[in-house]
């Protein structure tokens, strides 16, 4: 039996294997009832206790969502989306908000804990500033006194519009505006909660601040909005990881995030995102329409965007930089993993639009199964940013006949000073490699995952350390299922 | 007219509609029933797809609007003889060494200025329109197999307009040692209307000849030209086409070539001059261990506005593609190149590569290029680079040490880069052809 036939017969047999963080938390939930109107904008402002202009942001909002349609040019195949069957805001029921982690509905922690986020064991151990979003609602924010000292801000959306709406109602909706897309116009007007970050002039955050989402309720869409602010000279680094309950409904997700960078700042963002990726016949699984964007607004800033997609049923999502302020750096690493009938369609955007800007674009794609796995990037130099420079990488890997890889590279060039150059590949894994492996005493799954883990170490480097084990357990988790 | 069609009819297709009517009036009884029914076919498909809007991804990058505003319709035929203006057009155009010629002069056959004389056995060549009468079988199967959909509406268009065009039949194991030169020109006669000419190519198992297309004209005139390939097993075929249209002038040139296993088909699209030029191959591989090689250039200058665009769809196992593409833009013109290759579930073995490099050398001028692989299939080695930047300074400066003013050195730069690529066409005569045209454009560019 050659190598390849008997790596699929592997991949057949562990295809099989379920979802291993698929569970259902029963807590109380207090939602919406379904369907979106204006009614419906009008209730989750209210149970938010929201000041008016932040309702009427939301009614333009969705006045804009409702005048467009949604967007159909990604290489996916979707059942159409019944936006009025969804519910739009479910909080875990907890009568005042907790004081303390010991106040925290111990159901909430003990979900945690399957997920192997043991909340207090973080805050001690790994010193990880939690805000851990439930559904809807922040249930706990840990070092958040530490953090203070030095006058950086994390919390949740809710509590930022509570407590700073001055910095909230400055750059909201200022790198995504509210009409920038289907999906990120109907974020903004049901958006949930999320998290907020501002990190004041000439700070280096001592740690890195990570936000687990996990959608819970039944039937309930997620709509976080991140917003994390770096001011002149400030670093900042945000992990964000995910993993849902198995579910047999396609649950919808349309998060936005927007970053901005002033002069000299940084923002390394960081997700894993492992969300239920639907049966082997591609049933349940989430569909994740994301917006995120950052803004490059000073000189010499940098924002780095790195992902590890090994989840959902379908993706959705573009993480991109708009360098603004000569000297910016943009970067997007990316390693998208598609199995059994997972789709994503995911890329990046970069707009040079300063003087001297660099950007990076690394993507590893990896299909298996009846996988379609989609790269679609666009680098847009406009007229006015001289000696811009892009490179971009964008390889693939093909496991399995049934299984699919695209390259849909978008390169946009208004001035002559610029250079930008894009690379592709795709193809198998290699016969040679494996058999290699293989002589040595690794079985083909372990050579498998070994060969997949060097084909996406340009860009797990790239991940913070705290993230990097996970990533890769992450990833071998995946492979386990998909690759061998 | 408007009781032709029972559909709403887009507003930019009205005119052609109305002009159609005119013209079937004068076309009635000349022409056999089945390609009148192609014809209206093919109108109503246009008058459903209107002109593609720049949301259609094939159309992303190119400005439509000032020929959607306003229509430039089919020219009628000229009377007269053949002018000074055409011979000048023909000189310079012309292969230097023997050829078979066919010259279509305001898109019909000018006989007097083709020489189709001592065609070995076993080939024929002649006007499309003679084809209809000579040929129809081969001439209906061409019609049958074009698909006509939104993204290509002025193929259908040309279904229902062509006046003329060319047919090249070549018998099973035939080989063509002289190439094979089409002559399209203009007299500028056809002064705001709209040109449309149709070519058919169909080798027979292991048949080979090598086809030129070359385009110019004089005047303001929409030139818009369909050809079909049909290689069949083992085949081999060389088509270059070189557009040196008219300053105002539009072209559209769309090629659709099928290839039955083994054959081999080599491409080459040399976009010189015109006001907005668009050429669009599209290749089917469906025998097993077909060639494909899809080479070109644009060199553009002014506010031209150029799109290349090439899909290759691998339907079958063992496929091969090169593409090279090479793009100049200079002052405030606009080029695009967008490539596909699509390998379909199955076909297995398949192995691409595609290359965009491109320079923009204007302050005003622009680049765009997408090229895309879309991989249905495992065991394929696929793979493509695309580049966008500038002159290599320190090229230039080795140039400008050695005495060799700027400009001088920038247009040799400029060549030696097109000629990268047009070193890849393999019949001497031609590619020696397009290195001369080149030289000249730089050269008339400059002054």
């Amino acid at each position: 039996m050659s190598a390849s036939s008997e790596t699929l017969q592997t991949l057949r047999s562990l295809a099989r294997e379920s979802y291993k963080y698929g569970f259902i938390t029963e807590i109380d939930a207090e939602a919406a009832p379904p369907g979106l109107t204006e009614d419906t904008v009008r209730f989750i402002s209210a149970k938010k206790e929201e000041p008016a202009w932040l309702l009427e942001w939301r009614l333009a909002a969705f006045r804009a969502w409702c005048g467009m349609a949604q967007p159909d040019w990604a290489k996916l195949q979707l059942t159409p989306i019944d936006y009025q069957a969804a519910t739009y805001y479910s909080a875990p029921r907890q009568s005042a908000g907790p004081k303390s982690i010991d106040e925290v509905d111990p159901e909430l922690l003990r979900t945690y804990e399957k997920l192997g986020i043991p909340l207090r064991e973080r805050e001690i151990l790994a010193g990880v500033a939690v805000d851990a979003v439930f559904d809807s609602i922040s249930v706990a924010t840990t070092f958040k006194e530490q953090l203070g000292e030095l006058g950086i801000i994390f919390c949740s959306m809710g509590e930022a519009v509570r407590e700073h709406p001055e910095l909230v109602r400055k750059y909201l909706g200022t790198v995504v505006p509210q009409n920038d897309n289907f999906f990120a116009a109907l974020n903004s007007a049901v958006f949930s909660d999320g998290s907020f970050a501002y990190v004041p002039p000439g700070v280096r955050c001592p740690m890195e601040l990570s936000t687990y989402f996990r959608i819970n309720a039944a039937k309930t869409g997620q709509f976080e909005r991140t917003l994390l602010i770096a001011d002149a000279g400030a670093y900042v680094s945000y992990l964000e990881g995910c993993t849902a309950p198995q579910r047999d409904e396609n649950q919808l997700h349309a998060a936005v995030v927007e970053l901005i960078a002033h002069e000299d700042a940084q923002v390394k963002y960081s997700t894993v995102q492992n969300w239920y990726p639907g049966d082997a016949e591609g049933r349940g699984g989430i569909y994740n329409f994301v917006t995120k964007r950052g803004a490059c607004r000073g000189a010499r800033s940098k924002i780095s965007w790195t992902q590890v997609e090994t989840g959902s049923a379908i993706t959705w999502k573009y993480p991109s930089c708009v360098l603004e302020g000569d000297h910016s750096v943009g970067e997007f690493y990316s390693v998208a993993i598609t199995n059994n009938r997972q789709q994503a369609d995911t890329g990046t955007k970069m707009i040079h639009i300063g003087s001297d800007t660099r950007s990076t674009i690394v993507s590893k794609g990896i299909s298996a199964g009846r996988g379609q796995n989609t790269y679609r990037g666009l680098v847009r130099v406009q007229p006015r940013a001289r000696g811009a420079r892009n490179h971009t990488q964008c390889d693939s890997l093909l496991i399995g006949e049934r299984c699919g890889a695209h390259t849909v590279p978008y390169i946009e060039v208004r001035n002559p000073s610029a250079r930008v150059e894009h690379e592709a590949t795709a193809s198998r894994i290699s016969e040679e490699q494996l058999f290699y492996c293989r002589q040595r005493g690794l079985t083909t799954e372990d050579a498998i995952s070994l060969i997949v883990n060097g084909f996406c170490r340009e860009v797990l480097k790239e991940l913070p350390m705290e993230f990097a084990v996970e990533a890769q357990k992450l990833l071998a988790v995946s492979l386990e299922g998909s690759v061998g | 007219m408007n009781a032709v069609v029972d559909f709403p009819v887009r507003p930019e297709a009205r005119p052609y509609l109305e002009a159609f009517g005119r013209d079937s009036l004068a076309r009635a009884g000349r022409e056999p029933d089945w390609l009148t029914g192609y014809r209206k076919g093919s109108l109503a498909r246009f008058a459903e797809f209107g002109f593609p809007s720049r949301r259609s991804e094939a159309w992303r990058y190119l400005d439509l609007r000032a020929l959607e505003q306003r229509p430039m319709l089919p020219a009628g035929a000229q009377r007269g003889g053949i002018s000074a203006q055409i011979r000048a057009q023909l000189a310079e155009m012309a292969l230097g060494r023997p050829a078979y010629r066919l010259v279509l002069v305001d898109g019909r056959l000018a006989p007097a200025l083709s020489a189709l004389e001592g065609l070995p056995p076993g080939v024929w060549l002649g006007s499309m329109a003679a084809a209809i009468t000579e040929r129809p079988e081969l001439v209906r199967a061409g019609f049958e197999a074009l698909s006509l959909d939104a993204a290509r509406p002025f193929a259908a268009l040309n279904t229902a307009f062509f006046a003329d065009g060319f047919v090249l039949d070549i018998e099973p194991g035939v080989v063509v040692e002289r190439p094979v030169e089409i002559i399209h020109l203009s007299s500028g006669a056809a002064q705001g209307g709209s040109l449309h000419t149709r070519g058919l190519i169909a080798a027979g198992e292991r048949a080979r000849a090598s086809v030129i297309e070359s385009f110019a004209g004089a005047g303001h005139y929409w030139r818009n030209d369909v050809i079909e390939l049909n290689l069949a097993a083992g085949a081999e075929l060389t088509r270059v086409a070189l557009i040196e249209e008219a300053a105002e002038a539009w072209h559209f040139g769309e090629m659709l070539a099928t290839l039955g296993a083994g054959a081999s088909l080599s491409s080459f699209v040399m976009l010189l001059a015109g006001r907005t030029v668009r050429h669009e191959t599209t290749v089917r591989s469906e025998g097993e261990a077909s060639r494909c090689e899809l080479n070109g250039a644009f060199l553009l200058s002014g506010r031209q506005e150029a799109n290349i665009l090439t899909t290759v769809e691998h339907a079958a196992a063992g496929g091969e593609t090169r593409e090279v593409f090479k793009g100049v833009a200079t002052g405030r013109a606009h080029g695009a190149f967008q490539g596909r290759i699509t390998v379909r579930p199955g076909a297995q073995r398949v192995d691409a590569h595609q290359l965009s490099r491109n320079l923009v050398l204007g302050p005003h001028a622009s680049i765009d290029t997408k090229p895309e692989l879309e991989i249905c299939a495992d065991d394929v080695k696929c793979s493509h680079g695309a580049a966008v930047g500038d002159l290599d300074e320190a090229a230039l400066f080795y140039l400008r040490a050695r005495g060799i003013p700027d400009e001088q050195a920038r247009r040799m730069l400029i060549e030696a880069f097109v000629r990268e690529a047009v070193e890849l066409v393999g019949t001497p005569l031609m590619r020696e052809h397009l290195l001369q045209r080149i030289s000249r454009r730089l050269a008339s560019s400059e002054e």
